[in-house]
């Protein structure tokens, strides 16, 4: 039973910053969890805590059943990929690679084999002679993984390994370390701040903020049910649109008034989320993605609201069309009541290519109910 | 966790012992400094003087009187005076002379063009491969021979011959980091390459010219063999070449030398206490 | 000829150029090439003293008569012995001392500050503070062999073959220490925090993590500070005056070269001799500068 275990980690620096509280949660054998959130959220520090870079605080964690808190890293069974690559620049890629297996005494049969074998998964057997410094940045990565391959650890870590790489770079390793990944079976624990990369990548991800753990789940899950109103801005590009609302659900009408837009609620939209009920009267925090706005012009399907926008501005980046719109028309803008007279919260939707919504034009946009998601404005949870 | 403990321990004892190496030797002569002739001599010699005393500085800046020791160390009055004199000013006027000449030749040979710019370079680095002692003959028949012997500004002419090679590379290395954009915006608003070069390089550059000044002075003033040769009379004596006739054929008034030595390491240690850091920078990045 | 503003920049830059670069170029030429090229002639002539003034050639003969003087060869071997000595201890200590410094913690600003003091003094004051520990008769090093009846007599310790060349070479080291600590200090500084965290996860603890990855990537550092040190050495001068005069057991090599030059008043031989030293230097400032070179790439 390979697995990683916090158990209510909590990790103080001196000088009294908090980074990490109560963190628990577990990595299973042979899951890829990432750990995703903004900078400072604590997702590198608890990366070095497991890793035994760092002292924790309080809190336990296990490896592979083991009992680790307070083991020096080289007793953990471990194996990191680390942002810069953090190669042996004085060594070669054989050596580099092989270096783990030498501190563990390894047979230089069994370490040769061992070192060609990962070379050749990760391609790079013409590489085994360079120094460092003879390669791109591409290869070093590859060195680095091959580096945590060789091992054959009981756990995986990798703080953003993939930051240092170009665009495309970057799609093609996701790919092969997830498929790697996937054949041997080691669990992972890998950071990042890139939610494409966690959402893409992830068996389940763990979103942190300012040290707490928000939400933990499969990509999925954070995207249709995000536990507040961070987890769901923060997943999915680009982010949620965000409107505060009054819900009235009147024995014959039960709408969400958001100002300039009303829109009509379902039964079922009801049935699914029972604690509407309770937000009767009050306000209440409306989420719509992007993705999820269509062109109104185009006529609208059963049980499909359009609303009137106003066009800010549109770009274009050939496979779709980024609109910003303001809610309204200018014609019938004063006989809507602006909620709390704050200025224009701009909407973005994204729409199919062939959208043409040029400055000022007046449009509809669409959006089915269902599709909605709801979050109380004072705590930010889930409706 | 155990092993932190005992490395902190480590830590704590080489850092004390550092301490204690680095200081000892002064401490031994301040503490010398304070006794008299008699703590000295006494057997056992006292280290630590029950009354302090600062006989030995006033022999130092009045003279030892007229009963003194046969070969012991004398000293007249106002000559340990004048020699401190002459080592400030040889230090000033040969530190301004080496950065004036050294910032110039620098400048112009990392960012201007003229022909033979890399040779001269190249044969500049090149002086500093020989030894001075090679040279010291021929500079005093040349000192002689155009009356600069004993004189402040004879010796400053052959340090500042001696220093600005090294000098001039460490300007040159600091000018290839500086960025030429801030002087290409001088040149394009207007001003010449000289006017440039005052009003925008060389600001650019002084926290390096404060790091390299430090090191100069630290050097000049602590130049024993060049000032041996080419003075004789208080006239252009430093401290460093009278410090050493302190030392009597036979006995030596130590407290005195020890005073004298205290006098002589104070401006040194001034300069490191207020540029340690630039010192330390400068150094490290010795390339 | 056109007015100046209308010249064209590169000839501006070349004018400008060379005013700057003349007077470095005059202080060398007259004060360092001049003397060396007039000391280079003389040392192929015999002693003007003893041929009545006249110029008379003699080619390698001040050279060899001077390699064939006893205390010339004396001397070789001393400054020999405190190269090497010099030179191991700084290492050695350098690199401890580095290491123990090297990560910040309260109070580093000062105790470097304190580190560098040594190096900073006039090394004739250097060696005036350390005669008093060494003085035969009321010194610290005799007093306190004497309390713990390591000795029975005072000792001179100057005098003796072996320790007066040893204790000479703790004074020197003393005083270049700091410089091989800040040297190694900036070695340390280019091996990236993160490497040693890769190695602590591949299982190197803190010795090995020295031997495997502190000392190779220290390797340009090294040499450095072997070359930095063997030039320092080699010029060994202030301390042994100050200590021991020209007194024949502590005699450097250019220690000889005063004596001979200015005490012996042979400024043929001297000068033979000085070029010799140079010769030798000049090799070791080269290694140094190239290995600069190695430790920048």
């Amino acid at each position: 039973m390979r697995s990683i275990v916090l158990e209510e980690v909590v990790k103080v620096f001196p000088g009294g910053v908090i980074a990490v509280r109560d963190l628990s949660f577990e990595v299973a054998d042979g899951e890829f969890v990432v750990m995703v959130g903004p900078s400072g959220c604590g997702k590198s520090t608890t990366l070095r805590m497991v890793a035994g870079l760092d002292e924790v605080t309080s809190g336990r964690i296990w490896i592979n059943g083991r009992d680790v808190t307070n083991l020096p890293p080289r007793y953990r069974d471990i194996a990191m990929v680390f942002q810069n690559y953090a190669l042996y620049a004085h060594m070669t890629v054989r050596d580099n690679m092989g270096f783990g297996l030498k501190m563990a005494k390894v047979p230089t049969a069994e370490l040769d084999a061992r070192v060609s074998e990962a070379a050749k998964v990760l391609d790079i057997v013409e590489l085994l002679q360079r120094k460092p410094k003879q390669l791109s940045g591409g290869q070093r990565q590859r060195v680095a993984m091959g580096r945590a391959l060789v091992r054959q650890p009981a756990a995986f870590l990798m703080d953003e390994p993939l930051s240092n790489l170009d665009a495309k770079l970057r799609v093609e390793m996701r790919g092969e370390i997830t498929s790697l990944q996937r054949r041997i079976g080691t669990p992972s624990l890998y950071v990042t701040h890139d939610q494409t990369e966690a959402m893409t990548m992830g068996d389940r991800v763990a979103v942190l903020r300012d040290g707490v753990l928000e939400q933990l789940g499969t990509p999925t899950e954070l995207y249709e049910m995000p536990a507040n109103d961070f987890v769901a801005s923060f997943i999915g590009s680009p982010a949620m649109n965000f409107l505060p609302g009054r819900l009235r659900l009147d024995a014959d009408r039960q709408v969400v008034d958001l100002g300039p837009w009303e829109i009509g609620l379902s039964r079922r939209v009801l049935e699914r989320k029972p604690g509407l009920a309770g937000f009767n009267g009050r306000a209440i925090t409306v989420g719509i993605r992007p993705e999820d706005f269509g062109d109104g012009n185009l006529g609208a399907g059963q049980d499909v609201v359009t609303l009137p926008v106003t066009v800010l501005r549109s770009e274009s980046s050939g496979s779709d069309v980024m609109a910003y719109v303001e809610r309204g028309h200018p014609d019938g803008r004063e006989k809507f009541a602006k909620p709390d007279n704050k200025s224009i919260i701009p909407i973005i939707a994204r729409l199919d290519r062939r959208a043409h919504w040029s400055k000022g034009l007046a449009a509809w946009l669409s959006v089915d109910p269902d599709r909605l998601y709801f979050f109380d404005p004072e705590t930010g949870l889930s409706v | 966790m155990k092993r932190a403990a005992l490395l902190q321990v480590l830590q704590a004892t080489l850092v004390t012992a550092i301490i204690l190496w680095s200081l000892g030797p002064i401490i031994v002569g301040l503490l010398t400094s304070f006794s008299t002739e008699t703590d000295v001599r006494s057997v056992p010699p006292i280290w630590v003087p029950p009354n302090p005393s600062l006989t030995a500085y006033q022999e130092l800046f009045q003279g030892t009187g007229a009963a003194s020791t046969i070969g012991g160390t004398t000293t007249q009055e106002g000559a340990f005076g004048r020699s401190v004199w002459n080592s400030v000013t040889l230090t000033t006027v040969s530190t301004i002379g080496i950065l004036l000449v050294a910032i110039c030749a620098a400048y112009a040979f990392t960012r201007l063009r003229f022909n033979g710019n890399k040779v001269f370079y190249w044969a500049l680095l090149a002086t500093m491969i020989i030894p001075v002692f090679t040279i010291v003959v021929t500079l005093f028949q040349l000192m002689a021979s155009a009356h600069l012997i004993d004189t402040t500004v004879g010796i400053s002419l052959v340090l500042i011959a001696t220093q600005t090679p090294l000098a001039t590379w460490q300007f040159h290395n600091q000018l290839r980091d500086l960025s030429p954009e801030p002087e290409q915006a001088a040149l394009i608003d207007g001003c010449t390459r000289w006017q440039a070069f005052v009003r925008v390089v060389i600001p650019q550059m002084s926290s390096g010219i404060a790091a390299v000044s430090a090191i100069l002075m630290l050097a000049v003033w602590g130049e024993f063999l060049i000032p041996l040769l080419l003075t004789s009379t208080l006239r252009s004596k430093p401290v460093t070449v009278l410090i050493t006739e302190f030392i009597g054929k036979y006995t030596t008034n130590y407290p005195l030398l020890a005073a004298a030595g205290i006098i002589a390491l104070l401006p040194p240690a001034i300069v490191v206490l207020v540029l340690n850091r630039r010192i330390r920078g400068m150094l490290s990045g010795a390339s | 000829m056109p007015p100046v503003a209308m010249q064209t920049t590169t000839v501006e830059e070349a004018k400008l150029g060379w005013k700057m670069v003349i007077p470095v170029i005059l202080f060398a030429t007259i004060l360092i090439l001049y003397p060396l090229t007039r000391g280079l002639l003389s040392s192929f002539q015999a002693d003007r003293s003893l041929t009545g003034g006249r110029v008379k050639w003699v080619g390698l003969r001040n050279y060899s008569e001077v390699l064939q003087d006893p205390a010339t060869r004396a001397a070789f071997l001393h400054s020999v012995q405190y190269t090497l000595t010099a030179v191991i201890l700084e290492v050695a200590l350098g690199l401890v001392i580095a290491v123990t410094l090297h990560r910040a913690f309260r109070g580093r600003g000062v105790i470097l500050a304190i580190l560098i003091l040594p190096w900073a003094l006039p090394s004739v004051v250097s060696g005036v503070l350390w005669r008093r520990i060494f003085d035969p008769d009321n010194g610290l090093l005799n007093d306190f062999l004497l309390r713990v009846h390591l000795i029975n007599l005072p000792q001179v310790w100057l005098a003796n073959e072996f320790w007066g060349r040893t204790f000479i070479t703790v004074v020197h080291v003393w005083g270049v220490l700091p410089l091989i600590c800040l040297i190694f200090l900036a070695g340390l500084q280019g091996i990236p925090e993160e490497v040693y965290n890769a190695s602590a996860v591949d299982g190197a603890g803190p010795l090995r993590q020295f031997r495997f990855i502190t000392f190779p990537l220290l390797k340009p550092a090294v040499s450095v500070a072997l070359t930095v040190g063997t030039i320092l050495s080699i010029s060994i001068f202030d301390e042994i005056y100050v200590l021991n005069g020209t007194a024949l057991n502590t005699r450097s090599i250019v220690m000889q070269v005063y004596t001979v030059t200015f005490k012996e008043a042979d400024f043929a031989h001297g000068t033979a001799l000085a070029l010799i030293v140079a010769v030798i230097t000049a090799a070791f400032a080269t290694l140094y500068i190239l290995s600069l070179r190695r430790a920048a790439a």
